[in-house]
């Protein structure tokens, strides 16, 4: 007890410099926890624009058809996944849609396109097609004829809102080619030039007759009800529908490059966390070493009155427990107001594509319990092994020299 | 007399500081005996070799050559850790600057070497008010160092020396930062202990009033006992 009370006192002795060390690497608490909580933020952000703009958090496709893009690879049993869909729990939203590689020409131009038939309704909930028209409607009305294409690609055919376009496609069977004649009732922006410039939409019923298609389709996208489901990639959903040909996969699998990327963010996050640490360590190390060359004497008396090597060292290692004590309520509450005050405002970076993904939301650090235990913990553990080297340094000390001067 | 009276003793003992290019010959073969209660001073010019040779004596500093033993323990035979436990057992310092913990009260100083040798809470708080009592600062206990004057902080420090019962007290120039009539009061009240509790007293000193009032004079010059004279 009279170890703790001497190490806690003592780190008052010099209330200027524990409250500046404390300051420090409160500060380096802080931003740690605000960081990890930009990342979590900015994570949830990227895989919402990566998923919720139109990929899905999951899509089912015929074996081997997100790899050769074969029209005639349709979906197996497509009412019976369907049906199933609309009765798994977990699953929040699904789309059905019809692809093939086509043709779109306007009088100005001529672009070879993605030509996606979906299910307004369905895909409304699926993804934010409907939300990133800039002109027009999201297939207001039952007009098979209606057509949305990205803004991009407008300006490349010149067209507008009710301009015809031609729409050329090869029927699967028969490769015979289709071409029919269309109006453009939206035009839509994702900042994604891959989907601005390269892709149509049009209904499904519409495409599965231009396409000889019948009743099929070559991708349903799927959202769940929570954004863990799609993470998981030992979710048993995956299995159950990877069946009589078809491929059930999670956006992880579909988009590789995104978890790299959120790999990277995480191992950013490490390197923050390092350097922190390692300024964190340095003040702790100097702060103590300040202490003890300013108490010499004091060392020099309590050898000599008999403490033993050990306990000195285990005092100053109380000093810094101490001192990581302060500094971890100043971190704990400049990290919660800062990350709070943050997560009010949000931070805006839409419109910014960061390695191929268009941040679509304001980013919002979001505060997590666990970054007020696993943080002041690092900083408590870096705190505590950092003060060895001078408490060892102080056990060590001779208690002659320490005294040289008084006695 | 006798083998077992003597509580110091000291055979061929050098200390040589080599810290720089020159070594320096502090102490340069001391032969001491000194014996169970005496009160007894060790003078000499600066740079005489006082310090180092109490440091040696107090198992402080280790010697370059020959042989300390206290209590008929042989020092050098002794770890880091046994010096630390047989310092707490067997001496009491007192210093010339207090040197007292400026965070811990006048009971908490008192009380830490008690809490080393791991003596009672009731044990500890009896002994600090005696021993407060005995050197006159009764009703201080809760008071912190900074809060005392010069003469109160060295009388706490001769508390904090004999509350633990040691059988030599060290004290280095215990008078030097006091005005004279402070200075006599400690020496007389020293002196007072000295007699009713039979503790061996050891000073170094240049305070003309210490050497008048102690029993035995060890005069040192140039690391070498020059004269040895008892009254």
């Amino acid at each position: 007890m009279i170890w703790i009370k001497l190490a806690w006192r003592n780190i008052f002795r010099n209330k200027r410099r524990t409250y500046i060390a404390g300051t420090a690497i409160g500060l380096g608490l802080a931003s740690l926890i605000f960081t990890d909580a930009l990342v979590i933020g900015m994570e949830k952000n990227m895989i919402h624009s990566a998923t919720l703009s139109y990929m899905g958090e999951g899509q089912i496709h015929r074996q081997d058809y997100r790899q050769t893009q074969d029209p005639e690879l349709t979906i197996h049993n497509l009412p019976v996944i369907i049906e199933n869909l609309r009765q798994e729990k977990i699953v929040k939203a699904y789309s059905v849609r019809a692809m093939s590689m086509g043709m779109i020409s306007s009088p100005a131009d001529v672009q070879a396109v993605n030509i996606v038939g979906i299910d307004p309704q369905l895909e409304k909930d699926v993804s934010q097609l409907d939300e990133a028209i800039q002109r027009g409607s999201f297939f207001a009305d039952e007009n098979p004829r209606n057509l949305l294409l990205g803004s991009k690609l407008a300006e490349i055919l010149a067209v507008d809102i009710g301009d015809r376009v031609v729409i050329t496609v090869a029927r699967i069977q028969s490769g015979e080619l289709a071409q029919e004649m269309f109006r453009v009732s939206g035009i839509y922006h994702f900042n994604i030039p891959e989907m601005d410039q390269g892709m149509v939409f049009i209904q499904l019923k519409h495409a599965q007759e231009m396409l000889g298609l019948g009743e099929q389709a070559h991708e349903i996208a799927i959202q769940f009800t929570e954004t863990r489901f799609g993470i998981d990639k030992n979710l048993q959903f995956w299995k159950q529908y990877s069946e009589n040909g078809n491929v059930a996969e999670s956006w992880t699998v579909i988009m590789p490059q995104m978890e790299a990327v959120l790999e990277l963010t995480q191992f950013s996050t490490l390197m923050i966390g390092l350097i922190l640490f390692g300024v964190v360590a340095l003040g702790i190390i100097n702060t103590l070493f300040m202490s003890i060359h300013e108490r010499m004497f004091e060392f020099g008396v309590l050898r000599a009155v008999g403490t033993r090597p050990w306990s000195v060292a285990r005092l100053l290692l109380l000093e810094a427990a101490s001192l990581a004590l302060i500094s971890i309520v100043l971190g704990n509450i400049l990290g919660l107001a800062s990350t709070y005050l943050v997560g009010q405002i949000g931070l805006d970076y839409t419109g910014i594509e960061f390695s191929g993904i268009t941040f679509r939301e304001l980013i919002y650090p979001e505060l997590q319990l666990i970054q007020f235990i696993k943080y002041p913990l690092w900083v408590f553990l870096c705190t505590i092994i950092s003060g060895f080297y001078p408490a060892i340094y102080a056990a060590r000390m001779s208690p002659a020299n320490s005294l040289r001067k008084s006695m | 007399m006798s083998e077992t009276r003597q509580i110091i003793v000291t055979r061929g003992l050098k200390k040589t500081y080599s810290d720089g290019t020159i070594p320096v010959q502090a102490v340069r073969g001391v032969d001491l005996i000194i014996e169970k209660g005496e009160f007894s001073t060790i003078v000499g010019p600066s740079g005489s070799g006082k310090t180092t040779l109490l440091n040696l004596i107090s198992g402080l500093d280790r010697p370059t050559e020959g042989e300390v033993y206290l209590n008929g323990r042989l020092l050098s035979n002794l770890t880091g850790k046994e010096l630390s436990d047989f310092r707490r057992d067997h001496i009491g310092f007192i210093f010339q600057a207090y040197n007292l913990i400026p965070v811990l009260t006048v009971e908490e100083n008192i009380e830490y070497i008690m809490l080393l040798q791991g003596i009672s809470r009731e044990e500890r708080h009896r002994r600090v008010l005696d021993i407060l009592q005995k050197v006159g600062l009764s009703g201080l206990e809760n008071r912190k160092p900074p809060q005392l004057s010069g003469g109160q902080q060295q009388r706490v420090a001769i508390a904090r020396a004999m509350v633990s019962q040691p059988s030599l007290i060290l004290a280095d120039e215990p008078t030097a930062n006091l005005d004279s009539e402070t200075g006599e009061e400690l020496l007389d009240l020293m002196i007072h202990l000295n007699k009713i509790t039979g503790m061996t007293f050891l000073f170094s000193t240049h305070d003309k009033m210490v050497m008048e009032k102690a029993r035995r004079i060890i005069i040192l010059k140039d690391g070498k006992i020059a004269a040895d004279e008892r009254k």
